[in-house]
């Protein structure tokens, strides 16, 4: 006899891949998971500092060990970077954080393919029209905020105390639980027809 | 750093590329400040004939300290420090600050936009060990002497003051304080000050046409970071962090006599403490003070835009006179004054009046 709360989440997991498949199976689902991933991502790796105005000139340096250097933490999911690539005006720092980054970037892509497919073609393929699709871009300006750190309390005023520290600390992991809830949530109220 | 083609030709296979990823992350006790380096001699650290003030138990400090959000060496020190000729310093605005200092014969300045990424470099004038530190918290910069060991950014803050730790005993060290107190790492630790040496806070252009062969902190640090960006603000022009009414992290007491970030020049002994404000300085020239009951002198010195504390204990004539200072007559460049000078060194106002409370401010 199959346990029924399991067959309920198998259903609903089910219905998000097939959700998922079906968004980035269509063009303009793929066109908007593209450029809202890597929007974000910029947007991520610029709030962080990793992608920024730099002292100029082109090149690549590496650090003497990348990979002693890669797994080394300077903060809470922040990691030291391993090369400085310098593109003219801009400097992009690579470390863990970029996985990191893409990672959020591209729940927050799917979500938002995903809300947007059910506003623009709510009955286009298989897709049908659901409120709740909109929710999914929530987590994302939330997670948003994940990224800033300490130093945008400067420009609110407000110093930095030991519970704002560890609130700071899971904004990110907050972030990415959020937007994963809200996928299986759009999964789940955004019924496809699987045929 | 070394260049990416020298990288490629040494890569690892890709699976122990993985391994060793995986490894490093799991780790997580990879003392990444000292490159490796073991420090198991025991401390020899050239310790001050007395011990700086603390302005509270040292017990108390330590349970004043609080994250400052990076772990332990998150701030990389520079322990490997390279240098330039100033020649080929292309990095530089003409008014970007470095921090200065001749050693030994040795001239050296490190950049701002530089040190704001590491807070210390572990560096030898002549064979000599130092380090030259940097809180951009409290916009204090401070050279130690360090003996065989190393310093290391502790990633927590006391007065909003970075704390050093050393990497042979692992005790901590509150910059501005220069003292040791006890710490997680060591709980125990020989209360004591450090032996100091005065940086001078000044531009890259002053320091440059004063010193035309210093040599000048190299962008390449062994770290991969972008040193055009300051995350707490900007120097040149002034803004942001360290021009602002705001703190990102709270000062030892409330004092809202001055600006928070104003520049004072302090200077303290074993029983008190002194600032003069570094804008009437600039004005005045010299400005005659207390320290204690030992009667002092500052006097600006134009060149750098910095100021010098002198113990004037008979209490001589010191004035201005054309661009030297005259002492009873004589005349000598601002740096040379026939009188004992006293280590002192610029400071944020919240920082100075947070770590000496009971501190004489003449502005």
């Amino acid at each position: 006899m199959p346990n029924p709360r399991l067959t309920r989440v198998r259903d609903t997991l089910g219905r998000t891949r097939a959700t998922i498949g079906v968004t980035l199976s269509r063009r303009d689902g793929q066109l908007i998971f593209g450029l809202v991933t890597m929007a974000y991502l910029i947007g991520y790796l610029w709030t962080i500092g990793q992608l920024a105005v730099g002292l100029g000139g082109f090149g690549i340096t590496l650090v003497a060990d990348p990979l002693l250097v890669l797994g080394q933490s300077e903060g809470a999911f922040s990691y030291r970077p391993v090369a400085r690539i310098a593109l003219g005006q801009v400097t992009y720092l690579a470390s863990l954080n970029t996985l990191i980054g893409g990672g959020v970037a591209a729940l927050v892509g799917l979500n938002l393919s995903m809300s947007y497919l059910a506003w623009r073609h709510p009955a286009a393929c298989g897709i049908r029209q659901s409120s709740s699709g909109v929710i999914a871009g929530l987590p994302a300006l939330l997670s948003g905020t994940a990224c800033c750190g300490p130093v945008v309390l400067l420009a609110v005023g407000i110093q930095a105390s030991s519970t704002l520290l560890a609130v700071f600390q899971f904004l990110l992991p907050l972030a990415v639980v959020l937007l994963l809830g809200s996928l299986v949530l759009v999964g789940r109220h955004l019924p496809v027809d699987r045929r | 750093m070394v260049p990416i083609t020298a990288y490629i030709v040494t890569r690892l296979p890709r699976r122990s590329f993985l391994a060793a990823v995986g490894s490093s992350a799991l780790s997580g006790c990879i003392n990444s400040g000292s490159g490796g380096k073991e420090f198991t001699e025991p401390l020899e650290l050239p310790a001050a004939d007395e011990q700086l003030p603390l302005p509270t138990a040292a017990d108390t400090l330590t349970e004043e300290a609080r994250s400052g959000g990076p772990p332990k060496d998150g701030i990389p020190s520079i322990d490997e420090p390279s240098f330039l000729n100033p020649e080929s310093v292309d990095f530089l605005d003409p008014g970007d600050p470095v921090f200065g200092v001749t050693l030994d014969g040795v001239t050296k300045a490190y950049p701002q936009k530089i040190l704001v990424s590491h807070e210390i470099v572990n560096d030898s004038f002549g064979g000599t060990p130092v380090s030259v530190t940097y809180c951009p918290l409290t916009g204090t910069a401070q050279g130690f002497y360090r003996g065989n060991t190393e310093f290391g950014v502790s990633g927590r803050l006391i007065n909003a003051n970075l704390v050093m730790y050393d990497r042979t005993t692992e005790t901590w060290w509150p910059q501005i304080l220069a003292t040791a107190i006890p710490g997680p790492w060591n709980e125990a630790p020989e209360i004591r000050s450090l032996q100091e040496f005065r940086l001078i806070w000044t531009t890259w252009e002053a320091w440059r046409d004063q010193h035309p062969d210093t040599q000048l902190l190299s962008t390449d640090t062994g770290h991969a970071e972008n040193y055009s960006r300051d995350p707490y603000g900007s120097y040149n022009p002034r803004g942001g962090y360290y021009d602002s009414q705001n703190m990102l992290f709270p000062g030892r007491v409330d004092d809202d006599r001055f600006h928070p970030k104003r520049v004072v020049i302090g200077t303290r002994t074993v029983d008190s403490a002194v600032a003069f404000d570094e804008n009437t300085l600039r004005e005045a020239q010299v400005m005659a003070g207390k320290l204690g009951e030992t009667p002092v002198v500052a006097v600006y010195d134009d060149r750098y835009d910095t100021g010098y504390v002198y113990q004037n204990s008979d209490e001589q004539a010191v004035r201005k006179e054309g661009g030297r200072i005259a002492v009873d007559g004589e005349t000598y460049m601002p740096d040379t004054l026939p009188l004992a000078r006293i280590l002192a060194f610029d400071a944020m106002w919240f920082a100075w009046v947070g770590y000496y409370p009971a501190t004489t401010i003449y502005a």
